[in-house]
Parts: structure tokens; C-alpha cells; sequence
């Protein structure tokens, strides 16, 4: 194909084939290089330096095997998919997906660090989830993606903190690392948990008991999807960890116990659940979950041929699942079905399939001729060096048998007897799906004829999984005493399997009790109550009720301090100072309880008002009589103007309020009494602490020399803390931005204007110029006494506020000159000017610059000024042109 | 003598947590502005109030005399109250806002942003897990 039709992209020119020069260029380099330098290969790069992470790499001759079968078997995956997906829409994101998780794996079984390893474990669980959730129109495919990425996923936490426990005893994040150093450890008490946790990892991944359910679910992914990642490649990445892992583990008792448990259950389950399915593929998938099984099983026996065992059953399976999957797909493509029932004689239609079929099945089944024999020829030995429990073996006898059954299912079966009528006729696969089966099956036999070139690479890949490794007797000089008893007795079972294969599939379906017992019913139930239990809270916590959300928030915060003041020792202060003016402070405090507590009892919103209004005014006097002049102006002229502007909000509120139900307030008066104890016991805990008054010192004796201020609150505001106040300010004008949308949904309540009093709308001008003299003179001194540019703007918005409302606001904004969101822009760009000052002068940004007796911060507050005043008088304005003046307002206003 | 206030401020916190809680939209916004005040006076006792002296440097002197009241948290308590007057300003055009469009001054039939009324019925809906698969 020209390059030109590449760049077209997938379109339906675009052949695929092409795709598998990516794995066959790997494939063919990995040999070069195999043969030019020695293993293993290593590369390493600072990652996250701090905590020593590396990019670390490290091929010994395990990993050499892996990335061959990786490499190797993704060849044929992608020449095959190209056939078998050649009319499947959307089929470039399974190609994509198929590389990104075939790098995933290379990275997997090269990475030395364990960090490194499990992001590419992680990844190939991510891309195995979007491929067999690829036809995602399907919700069983969109289950099965969920399912395999759940269990999964959850195994690689369990993974993640158990090599990090690992790594932690070990000392080094090192693979290779752990596994030296793994006598050092031997006796920590977290090592058995780290064992755990990595095999609930490895477990989940290669699919072994409880956690193998989700195997045969993804059998939904397309078949090139399956035979790559569910039968040769991903889910041998926990047998390569478990293998990489047990030369450091395996004299311990409980790497023994679980592995061989967990692998002889699902060895033994999944070949007793092969016998239930009819569909070609699920019986592929089980009889590869009983492999798996038996693989871990073998990584478990302490024996040092099991790690020969280990490797060779490894590959073979890899050669003889994979097309065998690829055979069923075929079927599927040219059938159009997989259930074994209707599948008869399809060698007339279909020679070159049913031919690696045979193949295939022949070194699935051990038979003599096939490399699979070769394997299960080692494993026979490895089980008779290392006495295994009997009961086990027996087992084994099963599987095999099963194993065999299966094979010759999948090659004889459905290949042989008389062609079904409705089949006549059919052609022959597409040569993209004949040839990958084929020459991987070809490949299989041919290790056994010729094995000089792989023997050297098991030999060694065992070694480095467990160094004592020898070549046992491999290929031809197996004794037929061995070969008997490690398929003779299974392969009389597995003739009677096969024959009577329909009998035993019709009785086991009949029991479907099992699966209400399985661990897939239990995943079922824990995904259902989990939905329900996130329904439920969800609905508790979001009733779509605003009152609600606050009760929930104020209580989970009353709770929070109770349980902190429940843990803390409460302290109590000592109060022995009472001074002279503490009758001021009664008066004051009595004011704003009398105002907080009738605030609660009044319905009507005015009053409602005034008695906030007190508050705010007892707040005032408190500050006047505790040394706070500047905070007492500002609280008495906010108050003040808080009236003008709730006042004239008040009648917007066209409805009458609303009252409670009755039943509803010992809740909210029992968490409004507690809120008001907590903050009591705080407070007092709070004056218990003796105060620390560096800071306050520091404000205290650096005003005068270093800010030339003598009003140390001022100078803290407009020099030291400039930045806050400059936020500050600028908070206060986007309030009003963000308020000016909403006035235009305040319906307009335009009501005939009430004559006020004539003398003070004759007084009014004059007034206004004075308080606006007087604003500015606050403004001015603010440096030196109390004042400043808060308080003056203040008293500004409430000259504007009176000219206002006794005319009206049109009339007011001519005496202001300029729009108050503009004003109070300008006053945000004059602060900012103002600090430039400094940053010109290269004393940083808002730091003070005097310039021929002007100091800049006089600049900065008259920044401050008038972005108060614009701000609120923007409030004013924007709300009085709504209404004309309603005549409890005017009153309000004039008394201000 | 910080008893007084201490007191006060618990009481405030009550008044203003019990007018919060309220479902007349008013009366929650009312609230907010007797939590600011109290939240206010809180920061201003982290000074230990008790000085008459204002923190203004007397003329001839080069640093504040130290029974002169503590103007750090002055200087905090003075911003804060003119961004919670405008943060209650804000808050009340708001709630007058949706008090008009809503129709209604109660705050629990304001919910057009969220899930409706009957929460049994609510559980037959598909959760967002189920409307994502």
C-alpha cells in the first residue's frame, strides 16, 4: 500500500496489515539484539529524584521470553485482526488501544522499579477495559468492561501498597532489588500482609479464585482482542510477577499455601465449569483460566524444576491458546455462530482452519509430536521431585483430561461428522485469519521437532526465576513411564469426556444453583448494594432542599467541634480584670442580646431589620470602648448604610413571610443553642492561651519609623498588608458587578412618589457637600489618627445615600460625575497605580514611596475610598431606581 | 470583663445560627449579617480586648505604648466588616432576586436547579451510574 493512503488514516483504504510491522520490527530487533549482546539488559534514569524513583529497566531472559511472546503473538494478532475486523466500524481505536496496551506489556515485564511496573500494570488494565467494552452499544460488553476493570483495578491497589511495603522492608524500589534482598526481611511482621496484598494483586490479574469470574465475561471483546490479552499476554502478567517474586518467597509456608490453593481451585473449577459452556470461545476462555491455574499452582511448589515447568507450559500455552482462539473467531466470522451444537464438519468448508485447529489442539493436549507435550512432559517431572499432596494430583489428572477434552472439542468436534445443510456452501476465512492460526500453531510443533533454538531460552528464563534450574531431560529423551502417567490416565478420562460431552453438559446445567455461590454473586451483590447505598445517601445528603443542606452542613460542623472539644481538656480563663468602663461594655453587650434574641421572635421584616440593625450598632460600641475608634466608625456607618439599602430591598419581597412549622424547631433551636455553647467553650479556651503578641509589637514599633504612620490599624491596611486590602477592595467592587444582572430581576415597584419633607430636601445639597467634606478629612488623617479610607468612603456612600433618596438617584449620580461601577474601578486602578509606585522605585509592589512630602499610600486609601464609595452607592442607585422612593425608606434614609 | 463579650458572642452565634436555619429567605439572609458581626467580634478577642487606648502612636513617640489595644486584629476586623457588608449586599439583591422570580419567600421551594420534590419517586430515576452505562 502507498504512504499516500496511510496519511488518509482509517479510512476503509487504510489496511491494517500494515500495523504489524510496529510488533514484527520489535519482534525481529529483539532477536538481533539477543544474539549482539549478552543479557540481561539494563537502563535506568532519574525519575521522581527525591524519592529515588528511577526509570529503571532490567531485561534478564524471563523478560526475553515475555517480550517475544508479546512481540511475537502480537504479530499475528494484527495481521489476523486486520482480516477479522476488516468491516468492523471504529475498528482504528481497536488497533489503537491494541498498541498502546502492547507497549503497556513491553514496559510491564522490562520494568525494574516497582513504581514504574505498576503504572504499566495499571495501563494494560485501563486498554483491557476499553477493548472488551469496544462494542459498547452491548450492555454485556459494557458489564464485562466494567467488571474486568473493577476487579482489576481493586487488585492493583491491593498490588500498589503491597510492593510499596516491600519496597519499604527491602530498602530500594528495585524489582530485581526485593527479590535479592529478600533474607534481610524474612523476619518482618509486615511481610505477610506484603505477601498478601501483591497476590490479591496477581490473583485479580491472571484471574485466579475468587477473583477469576471476570475472565470468561470478557470473552466479549472482539477475538483478536482475546486471544492477545485474555489468553497470551495480560493475563500471564500476575504468573510473571508471582514468578519474578518466588525465588524471594518460596520457602515461605504461606506463598506455598495460597498459591497452590488458589491455583488448584481454579484449575480444578474452571475445568469442571469448561464442561457447562456450549459457546466455543467460553470453553476456550475457562480451559485458559484452568492453565492459569495451573500455572500459579506450579510457581507455588518449591520445587526447583518447577521453575523449567513454569516457563515451558508458559510458552506453549501462549502458542497453542492464541490460535485456537483465533480458530473459534474464524468460525464465528464464517458461521456465524459459536455454539458448539450446531457446529459440525466444518473441515469440508474451512481445510486451512481446521488444519491449526488440529495442530493447535494436538499441543494443547499433550500428545506426543507437539511442543506441548514437551511441557507437560516437564511438568510430570516436576511434580513427582517436589510430592505433591496427592490430592492435588488428582486434580491435575482432571484438568488435564478437561485440557484435552477441550482440545479435541475445538479441533475434532466441530471440524469432523457431517457438515450441517445450512452450511453448504461457506467459504474459507479470509488468508489474514487462516495464516496467523496457523503459523503460530506450525510454531508450537515445530519446538518439539526442533528445539536447539528455544531450549537455551527456557533453560535460561527458568534459571532466572529460580537459579537452581536444570535442563531436565526436555525434548527426546522423556521416559514413556513419565509420559504415561501424565497423559495416559488423563487421556482415557478426556476420551471419555469427549464422547459423552453432551450428557455431562446437559447434567451440569441443570445445576444452576452453583451460581448463586460463586464469587461472581457476591461481586453482583456488592455492585448492587453499592449502587443502592450511594442512592440512598445521595438522597439523604441531596434532597434538592436548601434549608436542608444548611441544617446538614451546621450540624456536621457543630459535630466536628464537639468532637474536638471532647478530646481537648477544656480550659477556663481567669477573670480578675474588670476596669472602669466595663458598664459601657454591659450596656453595649445588653444591646445586642436584646437584638439577637428578638430577632428571632419577629415575623415582620422591617423589624426584623432594626433589630439586626441593633446588633450591628451594640457591635460598634463595643469597639469604641475597647480601643478600636477606626472599627467602631466603620461598624456605625456599614450599620447605617445596611439600613438604606435593606430598607429599600425589603419591599421587593412581595410575599408575606414565611412562617415556620412548629414541629421542626426544637432541631434547629437545639443546634443554634449548641453552635452558641461551642463558640462559648472556643472563646473561652481561647483567652485561657496566653496571647502572642510578636506580631502586634512588630506592627507596633516599625509604624512610625518604617511607615510614617502613627495610626498603626491604618498603616497595616494601606502599607504592610496593602496586597489584602487591595483584594479587599477589589471583592467589594465585584460584588456589585455580580449583583448588577440580578437588580433587572427585581420587578419594578414603582409606586407614586411621597413628597418628603420640604426644609430637608432644601438641606440636602448643602449636606451632602458637607458630609463629603467631612468623608474627605477622614480620609486624610486616617494615617496619622483614626480614619482612613474605609471610613471615609463609607461616610461618602451615606451623603450620597440621603441626596438619593430625598430626590432620587438620577439626581444623586449627577453629584457624584462619574458611573458608580466606574468610580469604583478607578479607585481599584488608583490603588494599583499606587503600588507601582514602589515597584518603580524598586521597593517592591505596594511598598510606600514619598514623593515631595506625598506619601503613596495617601494615594492607595484614596483608592480604597473610592471603590467604597462607588461600590455601595452602586447598591443604592441601582436599588432606588427599581421603586420611587416608598415612604417608610425615605424615613429610614433621612434619619441616617 | 471579656466574659461580657464572650457571652454576647454566644449569643449572637445562636441568634444567628436559629435566623440562618429559617425557610423565610429573609430572615436567612438576616442571619448572615448577625454571624458576620459575631464572626467579627470573635477575630477582635483573638486581641484579648480590655485597653481603652486606641493604637495610634502619640505625637513624640516613636512606638505604641504598650497598654495601647492590639491593632492587628483591628486591622483584619476592619476589612472584614466592609467585605461582609458587601457580601451581604450581594446576598441580599440575590435572594430578593430569586424571592421575585420564584414567586414565594419560602427557601425550600427554591430548588430549580435541583432534584424534584418527592424522593420516593426520586429512586425510580436512573442514578448517574445508571444513566452513564
Amino acid at each position: 500500500m502507498s504512504n499516500q493512503q496511510a496519511i488518509k488514516g482509517p479510512g476503509s483504504s487504510f489496511n491494517y496489515i500494515a500495523l504489524s510491522l510496529i510488533p514484527f520490527s520489535l519482534f525481529v530487533a529483539l532477536i538481533v539484539g539477543l544474539v549482539q549482546f549478552p543479557l540481561p539488559w539494563q537502563w535506568s534514569q532519574p525519575w521522581v529524584s527525591s524519592l529515588d524513583i528511577a526509570l529503571a529497566f532490567r531485561v534478564d531472559a524471563f523478560s526475553m521470553l515475555m517480550l517475544m511472546l508479546i512481540t511475537g503473538i502480537g504479530t499475528m494478532v494484527f495481521i489476523y485482526g486486520s482480516g477479522y475486523l476488516s468491516h468492523t466500524p471504529g475498528k482504528h481505536r481497536i488497533f489503537f488501544v491494541l498498541i498502546i496496551f502492547m507497549m503497556a506489556m513491553i514496559g510491564a515485564v522490562t520494568a525494574d522499579d516497582v513504581i514504574l511496573f505498576f503504572v504499566f500494570w495499571e495501563l494494560t488494565s485501563i486498554t483491557s477495559f476499553l477493548l472488551v467494552g469496544f462494542n459498547h452499544a452491548s450492555s454485556d460488553a459494557r458489564d464485562s468492561a466494567r467488571q474486568a476493570l473493577f476487579v482489576t483495578m481493586a487488585g492493583g491497589i491491593a498490588l500498589l501498597a503491597g510492593l510499596l511495603l516491600l519496597s519499604d522492608m527491602a530498602g530500594t524500589w528495585s524489582l530485581s532489588g526485593i527479590v535479592a534482598a529478600a533474607p534481610t526481611y524474612m523476619d518482618d511482621p509486615r511481610l505477610s500482609y506484603a505477601i498478601i496484598l501483591v497476590l490479591i494483586g496477581a490473583f485479580t490479574k491472571s484471574a485466579q479464585f475468587p477473583f477469576h469470574f471476570w475472565l470468561p465475561n470478557a470473552m466479549s471483546a472482539p477475538t483478536p482482542v482475546s486471544a492477545y490479552l485474555h489468553s497470551a499476554t495480560m493475563v500471564k502478567l500476575g504468573i510473571y510477577l508471582m514468578a519474578r517474586l518466588d525465588p524471594a518467597f518460596n520457602e515461605l509456608l504461606l506463598w506455598e499455601l495460597l498459591l497452590i490453593g488458589a491455583g488448584a481451585i481454579t484449575a480444578v473449577w474452571a475445568a469442571v465449569l469448561a464442561l457447562r459452556e456450549r459457546d466455543l470461545k467460553r470453553i476456550l476462555a475457562r480451559s485458559t483460566l484452568s492453565a492459569l491455574g495451573t500455572l500459579t499452582l506450579l510457581i507455588g511448589l518449591p520445587s526447583s524444576s518447577a521453575g523449567l515447568a513454569v516457563i515451558a507450559f508458559l510458552f506453549a500455552h501462549a502458542v497453542y491458546k492464541a490460535p485456537l482462539f483465533m480458530v473459534a473467531g474464524n468460525i464465528d466470522h464464517v458461521t456465524g455462530t459459536r455454539q458448539i451444537d450446531h457446529l459440525m464438519g466444518l473441515r469440508r468448508v474451512m481445510p486451512w482452519t481446521a488444519a491449526a485447529a488440529i495442530l493447535a489442539g494436538l499441543s494443547m493436549a499433550g500428545l506426543p509430536m507437539a511442543f506441548g507435550f514437551v511441557a507437560k512432559d516437564i511438568m510430570a517431572v516436576a511434580k513427582e521431585q517436589s510430592e505433591l499432596v496427592e490430592i492435588v494430583g488428582y486434580g491435575l489428572l482432571l484438568v488435564n483430561a478437561v485440557a484435552m477434552a477441550v482440545a479435541a472439542v475445538a479441533a475434532i468436534r466441530v471440524f469432523w461428522g457431517p457438515l450441517e445443510k445450512s452450511f453448504v456452501g461457506l467459504r474459507e476465512a479470509n488468508w489474514r485469519m487462516v495464516i496467523p492460526p496457523l503459523m503460530l500453531a506450525i510454531i508450537g510443533v515445530e519446538f518439539e521437532l526442533f528445539p536447539d533454538f528455544i531450549d537455551p531460552l527456557l533453560l535460561s528464563a527458568a534459571q532466572s526465576i529460580s537459579p537452581s534450574s536444570q535442563l531436565v531431560e526436555i525434548s527426546t529423551s522423556y521416559s514413556f513411564q513419565n509420559m504415561f502417567s501424565a497423559t495416559g490416565i488423563s487421556a482415557l478420562i478426556a476420551i471419555f469426556l469427549f464422547l459423552a460431552w453432551d450428557r455431562i453438559h446437559d447434567r451440569l446445567a441443570s445445576m444452576r444453583w452453583l451460581d448463586n455461590f460463586g464469587p461472581e454473586a457476591s461481586y453482583e451483590v456488592v455492585l448492587t448494594t453499592l449502587k443502592k447505598t450511594a442512592s440512598i445517601h445521595t438522597r439523604f445528603l441531596q434532597s434538592g432542599r436548601l434549608d436542608k443542606y444548611l441544617l446538614l452542613t451546621i450540624s456536621a460542623l457543630i459535630a466536628m467541634s464537639f468532637y474536638v472539644f471532647w478530646n481537648a481538656p477544656i480550659q477556663m480563663p481567669a477573670f480578675n480584670h474588670w476596669p472602669m468602663h466595663s458598664w459601657a461594655w454591659l450596656v453595649a453587650g445588653g444591646l445586642m442580646s436584646i437584638g439577637a434574641v428578638v430577632a428571632v421572635f419577629l415575623q415582620n421584616r422591617l423589624a426584623l431589620l432594626m433589630a439586626v440593625g441593633l446588633i450591628g450598632y451594640g457591635s460598634a460600641i463595643l469597639f469604641l470602648f475597647a480601643g478600636a475608634p477606626d472599627l467602631a466608625f466603620t461598624q456605625f456607618t456599614v450599620e447605617t448604610v445596611l439600613v438604606v439599602i435593606a430598607a429599600t430591598v425589603i419591599p421587593f419581597f412581595k410575599h408575606a413571610p414565611y412562617r415556620e412549622t412548629p414541629w421542626k424547631q426544637p432541631l434547629k433551636l437545639l443546634l443554634a443553642l449548641l453552635a452558641g455553647a461551642g463558640t462559648f467553650i472556643l472563646l473561652m479556651n481561647l483567652q485561657a492561651i496566653p496571647e502572642n503578641r510578636d506580631l502586634a509589637s512588630w506592627f507596633a514599633s516599625n509604624s512610625l519609623p518604617q511607615a510614617n504612620g502613627r495610626n498603626v490599624v491604618n498603616v497595616i491596611i494601606v502599607d504592610f498588608r496593602a496586597l489584602d486590602t487591595l483584594g479587599e477592595i477589589a471583592v467589594v467592587a465585584f460584588s456589585l458587578l455580580a449583583a448588577k444582572p440580578l437588580f433587572t430581576h427585581i420587578s419594578a415597584n414603582r409606586s407614586e412618589a411621597a413628597s418628603g419633607s420640604v426644609l430637608l430636601e432644601k438641606l440636602a445639597v448643602p449636606l451632602y457637600w458637607m458630609m463629603l467634606t467631612a468623608a474627605l478629612w477622614i480620609l486624610l488623617r486616617g494615617h496619622n489618627e483614626p480614619g482612613g479610607g474605609f471610613i471615609g468612603g463609607l461616610v461618602a456612600v451615606a451623603a450620597s445615600s440621603q441626596l438619593a433618596i430625598l430626590y432620587n438617584s438620577r439626581f444623586a449620580r449627577k453629584y457624584q460625575y462619574l458611573m458608580p461601577s466606574k468610580l469604583a474601578m478607578l479607585g481599584i486602578g488608583m490603588a494599583m497605580v499606587a503600588g507601582m509606585a514602589g515597584l518603580i522605585t524598586g521597593e517592591g509592589f505596594l511598598r510606600h514611596v514619598e514623593i515631595a512630602g506625598l506619601s503613596s499610600v495617601l494615594l492607595f486609601d484614596l483608592g480604597v475610598f473610592l471603590t467604597v464609595w462607588g461600590s455601595f452607592t452602586g447598591y443604592v442607585y441601582s436599588l432606588l431606581e427599581r421603586h420611587e422612593l416608598p415612604l417608610e425608606t425615605s424615613e429610614q434614609g433621612g434619619m441616617s | 470583663m471579656s466574659l461580657i463579650l464572650i457571652t454576647v458572642i454566644s449569643i449572637c452565634v445562636s441568634s444567628g445560627i436559629l435566623l440562618l436555619l429559617s425557610r423565610e429567605v429573609f430572615k436567612m439572609i438576616m442571619g448572615l449579617a448577625v454571624l458576620g458581626t459575631a464572626a467579627n467580634l470573635v477575630v477582635f478577642t483573638g486581641g484579648r480586648p480590655g485597653s481603652l487606648v486606641p493604637a495610634v502612636i502619640e505625637q513624640g513617640s516613636q512606638t505604641l505604648m504598650t497598654n495601647a489595644a492590639s491593632p492587628l486584629p483591628q486591622a483584619l476586623v476592619l476589612t472584614a466588616i466592609v467585605i461582609g457588608f458587601a457580601l451581604l449586599c450581594f446576598a441580599l439583591i440575590l435572594a430578593a432576586a430569586v424571592a421575585n422570580q420564584q414567586d414565594n419567600s419560602d427557601v425550600a421551594s427554591y430548588r430549580e436547579n435541583e432534584p424534584s420534590g418527592n424522593a420516593k419517586a426520586q429512586s425510580d430515576k436512573p442514578s448517574v451510574m445508571e444513566i452513564e452505562s
